[in-house]
């Protein structure tokens, strides 16, 4: 039997990747723009970088599950062009979300600073990438891709959005029902 | 030998004899600083110092301290992994932090006239403090200027985050 929905471990991840990152979205354009004190964003870049370290390791889950478990194929009523957008629409998304974090990683990793990245707690230290410590272009080179990459990545998430709610509307395709839990296959 | 002569020889033994040194570490003693970052307000200690003082009236008097780096604590962990960086205390090349007493002159109420060089980050510079002996216990404190040390330089050199000047606190007692 074709399964019409990803399993329940790929949409919880889905799901949590998503509030990952809207968190990380809304915490990073307000660390940066926000009329905020020295010592709220002092924090709050802190929060932002575990958050981060977080949604990084819940992507590499959702990327390992997703090679381990086949996805449900898209829906057959989809015009073709619709499909190949799809995939690729995809394919960018994962490599965005990959893409960011890591870019932000290595901005840290370069930082004259040297502020550790702790996920919120003491005991989980997460590590400086090697070799790149006070190099100020890797760091400013990281900076510009984090910020530009998480531009793209708002327009990309407005994107796949849009196409879901175009598919139901359009194609009376409800695909928000192969991301979420059911009973039904 | 002259009355005068051994008189002055005798005078000077009496004064190295009273000469008291002082041995101080952290075991009776505090060494700390104090600064803000982000407008809030740190404090730390170094955990492993050392210093020798001899004070006047003593002929010869000096004061030498040497303290690690590495040994600096705040109670914040962030701060505690951030000072050993090459930026800031750079502990990989400069270990250790020494001071070395140039003058101590006695002054009124108990209180010395300190004026020495301390070394940090391989840069040696002047500092001045006032040394208070008060109910046997020995206090000083002075500013530091971080970026005069190239402490920060690279991160901060704006003083946007850290300040630019550290209070540094030293207690002893003297009391046994």
């Amino acid at each position: 039997m074709t399964r019409l929905r990803y399993n329940g471990f790929a949409i919880a991840l889905h799901w949590l990747t998503a509030i990952g990152v809207l968190v990380l979205i809304g915490s990073g354009l307000y660390m940066v723009n926000g009329d905020i004190s020295k010592a709220d964003q002092f924090s709050l870049y802190q929060w932002h970088k575990a958050v981060g370290v977080i949604v990084l390791n819940v992507v590499l889950l959702r990327i390992l599950v997703r090679l381990l478990c086949k996805p449900p194929g898209l829906p057959e009523s989809l015009p073709q062009l619709h499909k190949h957008a799809a995939k690729l629409g995809h394919f960018l998304l994962y490599l965005l979300v990959i893409m960011i974090p890591i870019s932000g990683w290595f901005m840290v990793s370069a930082s004259p600073f040297g502020l550790p990245t702790f996920v919120f707690v003491d005991w989980i230290k997460w590590p400086h990438i090697p070799f790149v410590e006070r190099n100020k272009t890797v760091e400013s080179i990281a900076n510009w891709t984090h910020m530009i990459l998480a531009y793209a990545f708002i327009c990309f998430i407005c994107g796949h959005i849009l196409a879901v709610i175009h598919h139901h509307r359009h194609h009376r395709l409800n695909l928000l029902k192969r991301m979420w839990w059911s009973r039904d296959k | 030998m002259k009355p005068i002569v051994f008189v002055f020889l005798c005078l000077i033994t009496i004064n190295e004899v009273l000469a008291e040194t002082i041995d101080a570490s952290a075991n009776n003693g505090t060494l700390g600083f104090v600064g803000e970052h982000a407008g809030m307000v740190f404090t730390g200690t170094f955990t492993r110092w050392q210093a020798e003082l001899v004070l006047p009236p003593a002929v010869n008097p000096k004061i030498s301290a040497e303290f690690e780096l590495n040994s600096a604590t705040t109670g914040d962990s962030v701060y505690d992994s951030t000072l050993p960086e090459g930026d800031w205390f750079d502990v990989e090349n400069f270990p250790t932090a020494t001071f070395e007493s140039e003058s101590i002159v006695l002054g009124t109420d108990d209180k010395f006239e300190v004026i020495g060089n301390l070394q940090l980050r391989g840069k040696s510079l002047p500092v001045e403090f006032i040394l208070h002996r008060k109910d046997g216990k020995l206090t000083a404190e002075f500013d530091i200027d971080r970026l005069a040390y190239e402490i920060g330089a690279e991160s901060d050199p704006d003083a946007e985050w850290v300040s630019q000047y550290i209070n540094m606190r030293l207690t002893i007692s003297t009391s046994t």
